[in-house]
């Protein structure tokens, strides 16, 4: 598989990266691919596996999360949305043709202010991890997460350790990669410019040039 | 892919105390030589008195933990009572068995209390353990299943007596937990025991080697 | 709609049971006037067990009462017994017996009493709110035992509803036998004393001569410690039993 993910908690947030190569085998078709999608004000998730199931099947999850966000005034928490998502696959997985996706969940919860992080792959396999990688990133960079990681870290460290991994995936796998990036808080999903100095700075210089674009349904306050 | 036996790792083991039982796991979540997390709990109560733990393929863990969860809840609201540690052993055999032919892969432990009665105030403590297709076997001394299942025999085998007391059975079940997992590439990164007895419910954590 | 009990189910199934302007279910109470034209049956809760007796006079003389089954075991803690129409009977005997069955196939074990009772009350609730069958035209006395809640006596409806009792008589003369029964009934009437008192009961308003060929009688009886101990290689001992015709004649002669 040739994705590379990584995810990142910290004090108040937390950061998704993926690559953007889309291709077939060895042949490389594209490097500008936007393979995170946000799933509702405060959710999103970085995916991979077989092209195809995986837009699929990252529709499928936003249409729902919007669905539950329309007909219960409410988006569904981190925590639920990774137990209804980890459902999906691990039904998937029985079936005649499974979806092969791999993903990371990223999300903030406004109810506790906690940022929750989980790793899902194909079978339906979730972790709760403050911290993870899937494709080559589960190679080279876990252990540099184990290194540099630390408990209530703040927005910057995050992008220092991000920049530590992709690194690493950089120097050490042959294959070529460019990130895409999002940082996820109390305010909702922003991009993060990986190729300025200083992301977070930027982010609260001007945040909404980083909002993205989000499923956030307007719902008329009821009479 | 390998067997989905040995894909996530993990391992279980179960022992008979004196009015006691204890059940332990270890935390270690990989997809095969790669550890992805170092809180994977394998072991569940149902009530202060059961507990059971499921090693084998991490996504099953959670689909089979979920499926138990919504008969147990069903069971104890039409029945009004708690399920007995037997009872729930067939319940989660026939669970298994319902998949003969595509089964979950994981290899129960079941570990409880009997609840006193009337007509049996001593009731003996229960463990029992399952292959994957359901068939139960109810040992009297311990249980073990996972990847560390072969080690843990021999180290059960050497440490386990007959009628040890609670603190006696905690540190039992806890050195054969440790010294086989220590043994087994894909179980261990820490441990979690529970030690039940009739009034209450010891739960330690252990630590343990992390490489 | 399709599952229906006896019903063919489709769009145009409509049920047979409908309200009345008045609120009333009219075909359930014709089911309860069936019940109440039909033979007595009667069950009493004593301390240590349960009896259900009935009465089953054949229309003639000719006929072979051996073969006649009125009180039907259906797992080895429950008991059935009823009033009302014999073929229905057998068509909840035959679901109930398939219900306990189905539980023990999961739990290793056999139903409490309550929840079979729950059950069949589910079934025979679904025959009042499904398209193209009519209720059930019997009520049920469920004698029991089990170890969470020890002996026990339940009366199913053709609504569906249901009651437990420590004595209770449905059928022919159900005034004059729960009377009977109010005036005989106390807590701490032994199984053998709610035996007599149950012949008693059944006596009052009999018609023709009682014996082992015209009633029936099955007991619950509480098990002891000892004999829920498991042996290899044996069952345990069932807790409902019927009683043969020579043990009726017995209890008769006293």
């Amino acid at each position: 598989m040739g994705d590379c993910s990584f995810g990142i908690t910290g004090k108040d947030f937390v950061i998704l990266a993926s690559d953007m190569n889309a291709g077939r085998g060895i042949i490389k078709m594209k490097s500008d691919e936007n393979k995170i999608r946000a799933l509702g004000p405060h959710l999103a998730m970085a995916y991979g596996g077989e092209t195809g199931d995986t837009e699929q099947f990252t529709d499928y999850v936003e249409r729902n999360m919007r669905l539950y966000h329309i007909r219960n005034h409410n988006a569904l928490l981190p925590p639920a949305a990774s137990a209804w998502i980890r459902r999906q696959l691990a039904q998937s997985l029985r079936s005649r043709k499974p979806y092969a996706v791999n993903l990371l969940l990223g999300g903030f919860d406004t109810t506790t202010s906690l940022p929750h992080l989980y790793w899902i792959d194909y079978l339906g396999t979730k972790a709760d991890i403050p911290y993870a990688a899937h494709g080559f990133g589960m190679y080279v960079a876990l252990s540099t997460m184990d290194k540099w990681w630390f408990e209530g870290m703040p927005k910057e460290k995050g992008v220092e350790l991000l920049r530590k991994c992709i690194n690493e995936v950089q120097s050490r796998i042959v294959v070529q990669f460019n990130f895409n990036c999002i940082l996820i808080d109390a305010d909702g999903v922003h991009q993060l410019d990986l190729s300025a100095s200083d992301p977070i700075a930027d982010l609260s210089r001007a945040p909404e040039k980083a909002e993205v674009e989000v499923p956030n349904p307007i719902i008329a306050a009821p009479a | 892919m390998g067997s989905p036996m040995e894909y996530n790792g993990g391992s279980v083991v179960a022992m008979v105390g004196k009015d006691c039982v204890a059940i332990a796991t270890d935390l270690r979540l990989g997809q095969q030589s790669i550890g992805v997390a170092y809180n994977f709990d394998k072991v569940v109560a149902v009530n202060d008195k059961l507990y059971y733990g499921l090693p084998g393929l991490a996504t099953d863990v959670y689909s089979l933990r979920e499926h138990l969860r919504f008969r147990v809840n069903m069971y104890r609201m039409k029945e009004e009572r708690e399920i007995t540690p037997k009872t729930f052993t067939h319940l989660v055999s026939s669970s298994l068995y319902e998949k003969r032919f595509g089964p979950w892969f994981i290899e129960p432990v079941v570990a409880g209390l009997p609840q006193p009665t009337e007509l049996d105030p001593h009731p003996k403590p229960f463990i029992s353990t399952m292959d994957t297709i359901g068939c139960i076997t109810t040992p009297k001394d311990f249980a073990v299943a996972g990847t560390a299942a072969d080690k843990l025999y021999g180290a059960a085998e050497g440490l386990w007596e007959p009628d040890l007391e609670p603190d006696d059975l905690f540190e039992t079940i806890s050195q054969t937990l440790l010294n086989a997992v220590d043994r087994d590439c894909l179980s261990g990164w820490g441990a979690i025991v529970h030690v039940i007895t009739q009034d209450k419910v010891v739960t330690r954590r252990l630590r343990s080697r992390m490489d | 709609m399709s599952d229906a009990p006896g019903g063919g189910g489709g769009a145009y199934s409509f049920s047979l049971t409908t309200f009345s302007p008045s609120g009333k279910l009219v075909q359930i109470e014709h089911a309860l006037a069936a019940v109440a034209g039909g033979d007595t049956s009667l069950g009493i809760k004593a301390t240590n067990g349960v009896v259900l007796a009935t009465d089953k006079k054949a229309p003639s003389l000719l006929l072979d009462t051996s073969a006649l089954e009125k009180v039907a075991p259906i797992c080895p803690n429950i008991g059935f017994v009823y009033s009302g129409m014999g073929p229905d009977f057998r068509v909840l005997v035959a679901k109930a017996r398939k219900i306990a069955q189905a539980y023990w196939k999961v739990y290793g074990e056999y139903p409490p009493t309550k929840v079979l009772v729950q059950e069949v009350a589910g079934v025979m609730q679904k025959a009042t709110q499904s398209g193209g069958v009519r209720p059930y035209g019997i009520s049920l006395l469920i004698a029991g035992w089990d170890a969470h809640r020890g002996q026990s006596l339940y009366q199913v409806d053709p609504s569906g509803s249901y009651w437990a009792w420590k004595a209770s008589a449905i059928g022919k003369n159900t005034v004059n036998g729960k009377t009977f029964l109010e005036k005989r009934y106390n807590d701490d009437l032994s199984l053998e004393d709610a035996i007599h008192t149950a012949l008693l009961t059944l006596k009052e308003g009999f018609e023709g001569q009682m014996t082992e060929n015209t009633i029936e009688i099955g007991i619950v009886t509480c098990p002891t410690a000892d004999q829920l101990v498991e042996k290899p290689g044996e069952r345990l001992p069932p807790t409902f039993r019927k009683l043969t015709e020579a043990e009726v004649r017995d209890y008769l002669a006293l």
